[in-house]
């Protein structure tokens, strides 16, 4: 059974006797739950991972990829300026950009409308990541509710990826999405359009802010939609020479394609087309 | 008589004010309460408790004081009594007038071979045993009683009276022609009907269900564990029922009839035809907590009041493009039916689109039952359309803007209290108004003018994010000098 024991968690007992062998049951343990992991998630038969199609982002993924089986949390970040993010319109792109990666089947978009000034994912902009018709939209007033929707949709075998919208931050309730999503291999999103404190449990977080794009010269255009990307959290992936590693991203919606806007090229428009990665 | 002359004959009278629309509850929880025995029962329409003149009730003996019910107990006796025969309808009978009376409810109840037999012996008979009319005996019965009980009108009473015809057998040996000539059709249909020559519909109060499972108890229940055994037993039932005529039920209804006389229901709905018992089960485990059984269940009834045609196990054949959705063979379905139970079917959609050109009117929300969309609908609408924002608000929210050229987009911003300098905007995008199709309220747009247009805006602010504005109209000046055109915040971009 993929059951994460409490005493996973536990910082190792400090004892005379068995202080030499401290080092080695950390190590053993992570290798015994990611086998668990793995297998609990080729038993459904699906990937355990999938990666993103950006080489510099998977190499620090744990499987090179972002674990199926898995909560993760993408915010909308402040802007660059250090305002709050006016929108998570942004988020939402990049949300949908993971979810059209996640094998076929029905996904379970749930979330908690705030009255009139709500604003609801328009499927026709969603359509260039995936199929609307695959969305299966709850609404719900509470957000037990929310929550409780979450974890029947992660039982489901339909479904291929179940996204939240909440403000909520509910330490319990993100340890049973993390539970339910490592039993049945399903990827579980918190989607947040205002930082949130952090799920502990979460396997990554990500956080996303609308950047600048880049018009075409001479012109006053809007160019493709670029995010700052930071990976604030990766659980079990590989640390990165930078505290929160952070990527320029450009969506370019006619080839349907995510790849990284190198930084020192970044707004000379004659030479950002060769670093073009396919995602 | 008034009330004045009756206190004036008898000072120390007491004097009741009327509940009539009391009287008509009591009745139909009484009705509600005789579901119990068939699913066929009526108020009767000739009772006091329905009649909708007071004063008409008043002189007919007040209201409730001759309401009355019908029961069409055909196909139901033998669950009183042993055999089909006539033990089990006189146990019936006798269960309905016991359990009434232990609630201080008088009652007189007859059972006959038709409802206007029935109706005249429960009023009428002057023995006990004269309310028990053994089948086809109805013509000897009914001869002794008076006229009244053919439920005539006053008139056509009156004249009977006059002419002597005081009971329901001098009317028989009358030839029927002259009778109707001199009386009208009334009399004659009435004696038919009263004999069974005649069919006499009863329109029953709930459109009784065509699957419905029963389950009585020696022993009132009262824990939920037994409640919920029941209905698992029941559930059994009913799919065997279900098997064999082919069907799946959409909607069905658990009702709890409780030893204080009150009923208690609970209804699921599923979004297809189902008849898997387990799955039913669990939608039921959700809605049996809400039900009380107060102070025990004595009676148990499941009914499908919606069923349709089950097409077999697939469903569907599953789509190329995506196998599994459209199919809701992977159990799906099954979720969004729990979801839908808890949240409410309308908190449960999937979307739909809708060839149309005003953002608002693209996306349909549309419940799990109906259809889904085509694969590759959402591609085709995708494509015709320009960029569009990840997220559309409900209701577009007006800005304050700031241009340098009219027709131009705006240099700033101004939205929920902060200012966005724009750098880069992309536009306009004209969408006009669907002249062809009826406003809200009903309206059409007046012949000859133009149909009101948004000119719609992609822009981006100088901290990268992007929004997608609308111009309401074109540019025009009123006439106090002031632009008639207001600007809107309708999407954010990606």
């Amino acid at each position: 059974m993929p059951v994460i024991s409490p005493s996973a968690f536990a910082p190792p007992a400090s004892g005379a006797a068995n202080d030499r062998v401290v080092p080695l049951p950390a190590s053993l343990r992570e290798k015994v739950r990611r086998l668990e992991r793995s297998n609990s998630v080729r038993r459904r038969g699906r990937a355990a991972s999938v990666p993103l199609g950006i080489p510099a982002i998977d190499a620090l993924l744990p499987e090179s990829g972002l674990l199926t089986g898995a909560l993760h949390e993408i915010e909308a970040g402040p802007a660059p300026s250090g305002r709050v993010a006016p929108h998570d319109g942004a988020a939402l792109g990049f949300a949908a950009h993971l979810l059209g990666h996640f094998g076929p089947g029905t996904i379970l978009w749930c979330r908690r409308p705030t009255g009139t000034f709500d604003a609801a994912p328009y499927a026709p902009a969603l359509s260039a990541w995936f199929d609307p018709a695959r969305l299966l939209m709850v609404t719900a007033r509470r957000d037990e509710d929310l929550f409780w929707a979450m974890e029947e949709g992660l039982r489901c075998p339909g479904i291929s990826a179940v996204v939240g919208e909440t403000r909520a931050a509910d330490p319990t309730a993100g340890r049973r999405l993390s539970l339910a999503a490592e039993k049945n291999g399903v990827p579980a999103l918190l989607l947040r359009a205002q930082p949130a404190p952090p799920q502990s449990v979460c396997a990554t977080r990500w956080r996303i802010a609308s950047a600048p794009s880049c018009s075409t010269p001479g012109l006053k255009d809007v160019g493709a939609p670029r995010w700052r990307l930071e990976l604030k959290r990766n659980r079990f992936g590989t640390p990165s020479a930078a505290e929160t590693p952070s990527w320029l991203l450009e969506w370019n919606d006619e080839t349907h394609c995510l790849a990284v806007v190198p930084e020192a090229l970044h707004g000379s428009p004659g030479t950002r087309f060769e670093e073009r990665l396919v995602g | 008589m008034r009330l004045a002359d009756a206190r004036a004959l008898l000072p120390d009278l007491v004097t009741v004010a009327g509940e009539p629309q009391a009287d008509l509850r009591l009745v139909e929880a009484i009705a509600a309460w005789c579901d119990r025995y068939t699913p066929w029962v009526a108020i009767d329409p000739m009772g006091g408790a329905v009649a909708d003149d007071i004063a008409r009730a008043c002189s007919t003996g007040g209201f409730g004081g001759d309401a009355g019910l019908l029961l069409d107990v055909t196909g139901c006796t033998h669950l009183f009594g042993e055999g089909e025969g006539e033990s089990g309808e006189r146990a019936l009978l006798a269960d309905l007038v016991t359990r009434l009376a232990r609630r201080d409810l008088s009652c007189r109840a007859a059972m006959a071979d038709t409802a206007g037999a029935a109706w005249a012996l429960a009023r009428f008979a002057e023995r006990q045993a004269d309310l028990f009319c053994p089948a086809r005996g109805q013509r000897d019965a009914l001869a002794p009683l008076p006229v009244e009980g053919l439920r005539l009108e006053a008139p056509i009473l009156e004249t009977f009276l006059k002419l002597g015809l005081r009971r329901i057998g001098d009317l028989y040996p009358m030839p029927r022609a002259p009778l109707v000539r001199r009386f009208g059709e009334q009399p004659v249909r009435r004696i038919d009907q009263a004999l069974g020559r005649l069919d006499e519909p009863i329109e029953p109060r709930r459109l009784p269900p065509a699957f419905r499972t029963r389950l009585a108890f020696a022993e009132p229940i009262g824990r939920s564990e037994d409640v919920a055994a029941a209905t698992s037993r029941l559930l059994a039932a009913l799919c065997r029922q279900f098997e064999q005529a082919g069907v799946g039920a959409r909607l069905l209804e658990i009702a709890l009839y409780r030893v204080d006389g009150s009923v208690d229901r609970a209804s699921i709905g599923t979004s297809r035809p189902n008849r898997d018992n387990p799955k039913l089960m669990k939608l039921f485990e959700e809605k049996l907590g809400e039900l009380d059984p107060g102070f025990g269940v004595e009676l148990m009834i499941l009914s499908a009041p919606e069923v349709e045609t089950w097409s077999g196990t697939q469903d569907a054949l599953p789509h190329q493009d995506s196998p599994t959705v459209a199919s809701g063979m992977d159990g799906t379905i099954d979720l969004a039916d729990r979801l839908a139970l808890r949240l409410g079917p309308e908190n449960v959609v999937r979307l739909l689109s809708r060839d149309s050109h005003l953002p608002e009117r693209v996306q349909v929300a549309a419940t799990v039952a109906t259809k889904p969309a085509a694969a590759g609908a959402w591609r085709r609408v995708a494509s015709l359309k320009g960029a569009r924002p990840t997220r559309l608000l409900q209701r577009p929210e007006p800005v304050e803007v700031t241009a340098f050229v009219p027709d131009d987009p705006p240099s700033v911003f101004r939205w929920r209290r902060h200012a966005h300098r724009i750098v880069r905007a992309d536009g306009p995008e004209r969408i006009a108004d669907e002249w062809w199709r009826p406003r809200p309220d009903g309206s059409r747009p007046p012949a000859g003018t133009l149909p009101p247009v948004r000119d719609y805006y992609r822009v981006e602010d100088d901290d990268g994010g992007r929004f997608w504005l609308f111009r309401d109209g074109p540019y025009r000046l009123a006439a106090n000098g002031q632009p008639t055109a207001r600007w809107f915040v309708h999407g954010f971009c990606a």
